[in-house]
């Protein structure tokens, strides 16, 4: 590794070659090696933005935060009841007799009343949204 | 090697709350640090983090691991949403410009960390938005080369690139710190 390169990689990632690219490294210590004094200024120098830079503490999460998000994921419902109903032949079945106690409910008398069903998270909107939303079209993978 | 987050998808995709709680504490510090480090605003980097979530859920019972980690995925999620409002800001800010903030030093400014903090976020605030994304990248998420490449769409030389000039800038701005 030359020394141009050296500089140019403490330039970029700083004075910790810890971060520097994994593939660079070793060139990095047999510079280091051979020339302490100047490496060593070199990478105290960029370790003074490093410093600063770490003194920018981040926004930190709360416990409301954490919670208000956690609340906010959908919870497991009917759709996955019929996951693993399907296979038995017991889906359709369990549709329609709901179908049939619907139908019983609105015909039949004030008696049956339908239970509203609960709600199903996010189905229509994952349909809706996916379509639409860029961030699932990233990656070439995620639709592969 | 497989995606470390392959397992806790799948189970948030099933519906398991305390998945999803697991999950919420692996990701949201490091979501709310990128974002409050993009935007420079507390504030609006807990609405990015809680819409990125909703993503997450909307995404989760669709999820393959492939060529994108989720981790890395998640970077962009959250990136997006950070460019979205710094394009609102630069529409509002044409309309109507604000005061510069102020990072001059103080007549009595220390070296207490809070106030080196500050300026360190006066001064990446400053930075064109590229530049400054880089640094949040590699330096605080601490991402590596080639994945911090990736996610911003460009090669590893353009990265290193945009950093130098990032860095210069910094030093630039915080001279009288010996940055």
């Amino acid at each position: 590794m030359k020394a141009e390169r050296f500089e140019g990689l403490a330039q970029a990632y700083g004075g910790d070659v810890g971060r520097w690219p994994l593939e660079e490294r070793d060139a990095a210590a047999a510079v280091m090696a051979a020339d302490p004094a100047w490496t060593g200024a070199v990478l105290a120098r960029a370790s003074v933005l490093d410093d600063a830079l770490d003194a920018y503490r981040a926004p930190e999460a709360t416990g409301v935060l954490a919670e208000a998000i956690a609340a906010s994921a959908p919870r497991a419902g009917p759709r996955h009841w019929r996951t693993w109903l399907a296979p038995a032949g017991l889906g359709a079945g369990l549709a329609a007799a709901c179908a049939a106690g619907v139908i019983a409910g609105v015909q039949w008398g004030p008696t049956l009343v339908p239970v509203p069903a609960p709600a199903v998270a996010g189905e229509a909107d994952d349909v809706a949204t996916a379509a639409d939303d860029e961030d699932f079209n990233l990656f070439v993978d995620e639709d592969a | 090697m497989g995606d470390p987050d392959d397992e806790l998808l799948a189970r948030v995709a099933a519906g398991d709350p305390s998945a999803v709680r697991a999950l919420v504490a692996r990701k949201l510090p490091r979501l709310l640090a990128l974002a409050g480090r993009m935007l420079g605003d507390a504030a609006a980097a807990e609405d990015v983090a809680q819409e990125a979530f909703l993503r997450v859920w909307r995404q989760a019972p669709k999820w393959r691991s492939g060529a994108a980690r989720f981790d890395t995925w998640l970077h962009r999620v959250a990136l997006n949403l950070c460019y979205d409002r710094l394009r609102k800001r630069r529409e509002v800010a044409y309309a109507e410009p604000p005061d510069q903030p102020d990072e001059a030093p103080g007549p009595e400014r220390g070296l207490e960390a809070e106030d080196t903090g500050r300026r360190v976020a006066a001064a990446l605030a400053a930075l064109p938005d590229r530049q400054r994304e880089a640094v949040v990248l590699c330096h605080y998420q601490e991402l590596g080369n080639i994945e911090a490449a990736r996610l911003m769409g460009v090669s590893v030389e353009a990265l290193e690139s945009l950093l130098g000039r990032a860095r210069r800038a910094l030093r630039a701005r915080l001279a009288d710190m010996r940055a």
